[in-house]
């Protein structure tokens, strides 16, 4: 009778479940899920003299892969992004860490949030105003007599763009970071201390196999935030800093080819992916991913053990 | 030593935001030191602007409506989380979060070849979906996490104590979730009053103020840049501020009811 009576309730509870998921549902078939599907199947399409033709063809794949430019265009990209990814990662790593374990309030954390609500473009104009060829850098070394000419790669270059994102992107590194670390209890650490364990070995038998999903999370997020970002590019990275997100937003923002513009986004998306699974793999090869199988041996823990009474 | 390195990531984070709001005050045109005394003319020029003042409006407006759908749209798909069975919660975590694995440019030239097709004339009403569609996970995912904590039988136990679904919605759920709310619905206000990246592919003839500044870095380093930055993180910062403050409020009260509670013999 009772139980009866519960599953009648849940059943109700489920329907009104269904009911107030509804709207979001239907609000993301019809401009997230709907819209990624015609942009795929515009990637088939042709366009000849501005005017869209329907298609099944793979010439713009084959058009964009084939040409050094665009393929120059995603190596550039993938180095910005990795690079932005890497600084922003190691930068936000200490002060997470320090969050977590060393603040007892989020002070430091909302202080740090709020500079990620100071607009995206200021901080653009703001590394344009340091590194420009009359900006506060140039300006500094030539007034101290260290060059006699500014320094032209501190701007319009993939470095500037890579400066720039890392500061613009900082703030949800450490966010991702941090909360990746919540799950990392300092009873953790203590534990493995005790046992003798050095900071290294904490570090990476305890803290990252925990935080392992966060971690990866943070550093793709990050990465593909840097590599997609096509503003950034397009103000300080010049002739030599052009990504494929510029050239995909080239493509669809002036007089441009949509379908080939498609078939590069879809191409830039697999290429993220590849970047993933090579990721993924590499720390699965220095057996940095969690999961029973990388624990070493017994006896090579005997053998630790051992090590460590001895000295 | 850790500590030093946190002051000096602070610096790095704020340093060029500063250098900025110093030269906003800066008496002459010129972005590099020596500072040659502070003075209010671009603030003055920017605000004589009509196409500024236009921006500004067209950014609340895009801002406010953004912030009053996504946190409709997500409170109740919050809510429809515990609700639901595994799989069909499973698949709504993963429909609510996607938008945000994609980089913008991806969801901004996906929306513009939609509306093209559906010959949807570009205008603020399409910037305020572009912004709905990239705010909702951050708002989805901010209410979700406080929905999981909070406890189902509430809900429950005020049905059974006889109140109507409604009831149960105004006088339980409602006022525990409410700081929550607020918070992801200012989060979104500031993430649409900053957002670009969708914007410049949805964006009709009229303009928002990051569409603003985009369009003034783009034609020259035009000092007057540096005032629009300040007025526009003044405003983003009030916002946080008087959120924050409300927030704190509203613990501060629960607090004293909570004592008050106790005082009085039922």
């Amino acid at each position: 009778m009772f139980a009866y009576a519960k599953t009648l309730r849940d059943n109700r509870r489920e329907r009104t479940g269904v009911l107030f998921a509804l709207p979001v549902v239907l609000f993301l078939i019809a401009f997230f899920i709907v819209p990624t599907v015609l942009l795929f199947v515009f990637s088939f399409w042709q366009s000849r003299s501005f005017v869209l033709v329907p298609d099944a063809s793979l010439t713009n794949y084959i058009d964009a892969l084939t040409r050094p430019a665009f393929r120059q265009t995603i190596l550039t990209g993938l180095t910005i992004g990795l690079g932005t990814a890497t600084v922003a990662t190691v930068l936000s790593y200490p002060v997470a860490w320090f969050i977590a374990y060393r603040t007892r309030t989020n002070l430091l954390l909302y202080i740090i949030m709020l500079s990620w609500f100071s607009s995206y473009l200021v901080r653009i104009f703001a590394w344009r105003t340091i590194l420009g060829t009359n900006g506060l850098i140039n300006s500094a070394l030539l007034s101290l007599g260290v060059i006699d000419a500014p320094l032209e790669i501190l701007i319009f270059s993939p470095l500037a763009v890579t400066i720039t994102l890392v500061h613009i992107f900082v703030p949800f590194t450490l966010l991702l970071l941090l909360s990746a670390l919540r799950n990392v209890t300092p009873d953790f650490l203590a534990a493995a201390r005790d046992l003798g364990a050095s900071r290294m070995k904490v570090f990476f038998r305890v803290t990252l196999p925990i935080a392992y999903k966060g971690f990866v999370g943070s550093f793709m997020f990050t990465f593909i935030l840097a590599a997609g970002d096509f503003i950034t590019p397009q103000l300080l990275g010049g002739r030599t800093g052009i990504t494929t997100g510029l050239l995909i937003s080239n493509q669809f923002r002036q007089t441009g080819n949509w379908p080939s513009g498609a078939a590069m986004a879809f191409i830039l998306m697999a290429v993220f992916l590849v970047v993933y699974f090579v990721l993924v793999q590499v720390l699965r090869w220095f057996r940095l991913s969690p999961g029973l199988r990388f624990h070493p041996p017994v006896e090579e823990l005997r053998a630790e053990m051992a090590q460590a009474k001895e000295a | 030593m850790l500590r030093a390195y946190v002051w000096l990531y602070l610096a790095f984070l704020f340093l060029p935001i500063l250098m900025i709001t110093l030269f906003a005050f800066h008496a002459t045109s010129a972005l590099s030191f020596p500072f040659e005394g502070f003075g209010l003319r671009w603030f003055r020029e920017i605000l004589g602007n009509d196409r500024f003042i236009g921006a500004l409006k067209n950014s609340v407006i895009v801002a406010s409506a953004t912030s009053v759908i996504t946190c409709l749209l997500g409170t109740f798909a919050a809510l429809a989380f515990p609700r639901l069975s595994e799989r069909p919660r499973a698949a709504l975590g993963f429909l609510g979060f996607a938008p945000i694995v994609l980089p913008g440019l991806f969801l901004g030239i996906a929306l513009l070849v939609l509306f093209e097709r559906l010959g949807i004339f570009r205008s603020l009403v399409t910037v305020i979906i572009g912004h709905t569609l990239f705010c909702l996970p951050f708002f989805i995912e901010t209410v979700r996490t406080r929905v999981a904590y909070f406890d189902a039988e509430l809900e429950l136990a005020a049905r059974d104590l006889g109140a109507g679904p409604f009831t149960t919605f105004r006088l339980v759920t409602l006022p525990i979730l409410m700081p929550t709310l607020l918070a992801g619905t200012i989060l979104v206000f500031a993430l649409s009053f900053d957002e670009i990246v969708i914007t410049v592919f949805i964006i009709g003839d009229q303009s928002t103020l990051p569409f603003f500044i985009l369009s003034m870095m783009r034609r020259t380093v035009n000092p007057t840049i540096n005032a629009v930055s300040v007025l526009a993180m003044l405003l983003t910062l009030t916002m946080l501020l008087v959120a924050g403050g409300i927030l704190w409020m509203q613990r501060r009260r629960a607090i004293q009811r909570r004592v008050s509670d106790k005082e009085i013999p039922q």
